[in-house]
């Protein structure tokens, strides 16, 4: 590494006023030329101390020079420890992706970094069927919303649809009806050859065996009306659990996604940790270089300080002791 | 050379009761031709009815109006009262009749039925509001208290506000009151609860429609009977049986039977083993036609089946009938006819027809047996008794006319000479006998008067041992007689006028002539 200008500037300066102050020496009025070249001298020590400083601190943090800024080690350290964005993809073909957004400027002219912006792709298949269970939750969502002793809505007339309890009841007295009829013809059959069709009693209504029958069709009226009542309820929460088990397995894509992504985010860890340390040896090692030139440069103007300071002394103090 | 009488005996004449069904020729001896006021006696002979022993000596509720329907109530403390109905009237009483005819109630007409049930006895004729009487102020049977009143208006009465449900028949049997026959409806039959006949609704009361059990399609119900724990219901022209009715509510039909039914509920008479009935073709026995439902029907007036069509088609007043087991007949009478036909119950002929007779003019206008078997018999007169030979304290025809008798050779000529009927009774009664041959309507004629032979050995002793009986009356009187023919006819009249007279047999004596 070629040493700094300053550095040889120091050298240069701390020559040209040891040649100043042995002419001086020589000229007679040498104590005082001598005295005020060690002054010199070591406010050159000085000044350059604080020129290594300033130089130090432009090659860590850069500097604009002209209207143009020239990054030091922090912008370069900084690029070098900026997020890398990185993208994963899944073997159905979805993607976990990440990127940084464009810097913006606010009205102080301060430069603004961007967002990082994280996004999940599904891919084509996996959208569709992710689309599909969501829509098929949100309907059994929509039925399981739905009061089950309210009208399902309008058929294409305009007809009140029954309500889903009813639908359920109707479903199940039409399964028992056609035994229904048959038992009711051949009570009626029965009592047509016995000759009581016509029978009204204050007891029974009609027949006792028709009380019977009246009584176990109700019987089973009464129970399709509470199975119906029950099982519209159960449908209800069955609705709503295959809802929420659609809602839970469209979103298995996605998960399966995220799942993906953690490998994906261990690489990039990796990776980062591994840019990391590239970066902080290189600031380490450019830190360690710029304190070994710091130090240089102390060095040399503690060098030219003490020679400046002792010429000062030793011309100044024997002009004083004469 | 002078021909020997032969002679010809016709033991117990008409014993076998009228018969105008078969040919005359060919008949046995035994039926006749008529048999006017007469009825079999309990010796098997052709004897004179009794009479109408009037017991009604007050009749001013009735005026000139008929008894039409008697009934004997009788509770359970065997207090009796006798009610009937006349002149638009409920009368209750036999010898002085009193009106019983709730206040502001109107009656229209006299064809109530009257039955006795559970302490009470229950009026009911179509469209009008049923009537009961009882003697007990409470209880079961709503509690009227010993006066004929309303049905609906006693207590706890339900089921009585629609007088299109006052039915026409009215039965009792099973524990309840069974009605029907009403103005607009013919097929229903409604019932009480058990044991409270002023409760139609509530409890086990009920009714049954058999509008669709008719096995003909349609009919009308005409009368109500109980048998052997059925329950008859007689249409006009079919009949319907209900077995197990002593629970209306699930009876079952039986039986049905096509082509016989009932032509009036007052025909209607339950002997205990069977169920005498009047149908259009005749008297008809419910067991009978049980058995022979799907045969050829027996009639049991068969006998005389044509002769109670013809009364039939005529008549448009009412029927009533009665049996009697200690008279051991049926009567069933036409009242607008005023002919009465007696059945002979104790046995039936080979046709299985019951041996008939005929009591015209009678003016018998109702019928009860009462339970120590008194016949009442309800006429313009008031209430009388089926007793003594006399109708009203007045006499009363007494006839029989054989059938054409031709002693077994209908081709040879006879020459009548003489009759000598054996006549029991009839003690200075005056006989009069036609005779006729070949079914010639003019006769000849004869009369006698019986006269009596001294038969009473009374006061008389023989051995020391009295004798005090009278004897019965028996005449053998000789009528001569004339003429000649095929065959013959003989006709004997009388009136009964108190004597009680009966025909054991006719002797003819007859020359047999040449072959016509």
């Amino acid at each position: 590494m070629p040493l700094p200008q300053w550095i040889k500037d120091l050298g240069k300066s701390v020559v040209d006023t040891a040649g100043n102050a042995a002419s001086a020496i020589a000229d007679n009025a040498a104590p005082l030329a001598l005295g005020s070249a060690g002054l010199l001298l070591a406010k050159e020590g000085y000044d350059k101390v604080g020129e290594v400083g300033q130089d130090a601190y432009e090659a860590l943090s850069g500097y604009t020079e002209d209207g143009k800024f020239t990054p030091g080690l922090a912008q370069e350290l900084q690029g070098m420890f900026e997020f890398q964005p990185y993208t994963v993809t899944t073997s159905t073909g979805s993607q976990y992706g990440s990127e940084m957004g464009e810097s913006t400027v606010d009205a102080d002219g301060n430069t603004i970094p961007g967002q990082m912006n994280f996004g999940i792709d599904l891919s084509a298949n996996e959208k569709l069927f992710q689309d599909a269970q969501l829509k098929r939750a949100e309907s059994m969502f929509g039925l399981a919303a739905g009061n089950t002793y309210d009208s399902q809505g309008v058929d294409e007339e305009g007809n009140p649809l029954p309500s889903r309890e009813q639908d359920v009841f109707n479903r199940m007295m039409s399964g028992i009806r056609p035994e229904q009829v048959r038992e009711s013809n051949r009570l009626q059959g029965q009592l047509q050859a016995q000759g009581r069709l016509g029978v009204r009693t204050e007891a029974y209504g009609g027949t006792p065996e028709g009380l019977a029958m009246a009584k176990a069709q109700e019987e089973s009226y009464s129970q399709n009306m509470l199975n119906a009542m029950q099982y519209a309820g159960q449908e209800q929460s069955r609705q709503a659990q295959l809802g929420a088990g659609m809602l839970s397995s469209s979103y298995i894509p996605q998960s399966q996604l995220l799942s993906g992504l953690q490998p994906g985010m261990t690489g990039a860890e990796q990776r980062r940790q591994s840019l990391s340390q590239q970066a902080e040896t290189y600031g380490s090692t450019y830190a360690s270089g710029l304190q070994a030139l710091l130090q240089s440069a102390l060095g040399q103007s503690g060098i030219a300080g003490t020679l400046g300071t002792g010429l000062a002394t030793e011309a100044l103090g024997g002009m004083f002791k004469r | 050379m002078a021909q020997e009488l032969q002679s010809i005996n016709l033991v117990a004449p008409a014993f076998k009761g009228i018969n105008t069904e078969d040919s005359p020729l060919a008949q046995d001896p035994s039926f006749a031709e008529v048999a006017d006021n007469a009825v079999i006696d309990k010796r098997g002979r052709i004897a004179a009815r009794k009479g109408l022993s009037v017991i009604t000596t007050n009749k001013t509720v009735l005026g000139s109006s008929k008894i039409r329907a008697i009934k004997e109530f009788k509770n359970n403390a065997g207090t009796t009262k006798v009610f009937s109905v006349g002149n638009n009237k409920i009368i209750s009483g036999t010898t002085t009749l009193v009106d019983e005819t709730p206040g502001s109630y109107s009656i229209n007409a006299d064809n109530w039925k009257m039955v006795n049930f559970n302490d009470n006895i229950y009026f009911f004729q179509r469209g009008l509001a049923p009537l009961i009487y009882n003697t007990v102020a409470t209880g079961s049977s709503g509690g009227t208290g010993s006066t004929v009143k309303v049905l609906s208006t006693v207590n706890s009465a339900s089921g009585l506000d629609d007088s299109t449900k006052f039915g026409n028949e009215i039965l009792a049997a099973y524990g309840r009151l069974w009605t029907a026959d009403f103005t607009d409806d013919k097929s229903t039959i409604y019932w009480t609860t058990l044991l409270s006949g002023h409760r139609w609704t509530g409890g086990t009361s009920g009714s049954i429609d058999i509008s669709q059990v008719w096995p003909d399609g349609y009919d009308e119900i005409v009368a109500l009977a109980a048998h052997n724990n059925h329950l008859i219901i007689f249409g006009r022209h079919s009949i319907v049986v209900y077995s197990g009715a002593d629970n209306p509510a699930t009876m079952t039909l039986s039986d049905t039977i096509a082509g016989i039914g009932c032509v009036d509920r007052d025909t209607v008479q339950s002997t205990g083993a069977d169920v005498l009935f009047l149908s259009q073709t005749g008297l008809k026995s419910f067991g009978r036609t049980i058995q022979e439902k799907s045969m050829p029907i027996s009639s049991l007036s068969g006998t005389i089946t044509k002769d109670i069509i013809a009364t039939l088609t005529v008549e448009t007043e009412s029927f009533r009938s009665v049996y009697h087991p200690e008279e051991n007949f049926y009567l069933i009478t036409f009242v607008g006819e005023d002919i009465t036909f007696c059945f002979d119950v104790r046995a039936t002929l080979e046709n299985g027809s019951y041996r008939a007779t005929r009591w015209p003019g009678t003016g018998f206008t109702s019928y009860v047996r009462q339970d120590n078997g008194t016949l009442l018999i309800g006429s313009v007169n008031g209430i009388g008794k089926y007793s003594g030979f006399q109708d009203n304290s007045g006499s009363y025809r007494f006839q029989y006319t054989s059938p054409e008798l031709s002693f077994g050779d209908p081709a040879k000529l006879k020459f009548l000479k003489k009759i000598r009927p054996t006549i029991f009774g009839g003690e200075d009664s005056v006989i009069f006998f036609r005779w006729a041959y070949d079914f010639n309507s003019s006769s000849a004629s004869a009369i006698i008067t019986l006269t009596s032979n001294a038969t009473s050995e009374y006061n008389v002793a023989e051995f020391n041992v009295g004798q005090f009986t009278s004897g019965q009356f028996l005449s053998r009187n000789n009528v001569n007689t004339s003429g000649s023919g095929g065959t013959l006819a003989i006709n004997m009249e009388a009136d009964i006028n108190g004597k009680e007279m009966s025909l054991q047999e006719i002797n003819v004596l007859a020359l047999m002539g040449k072959t016509i």
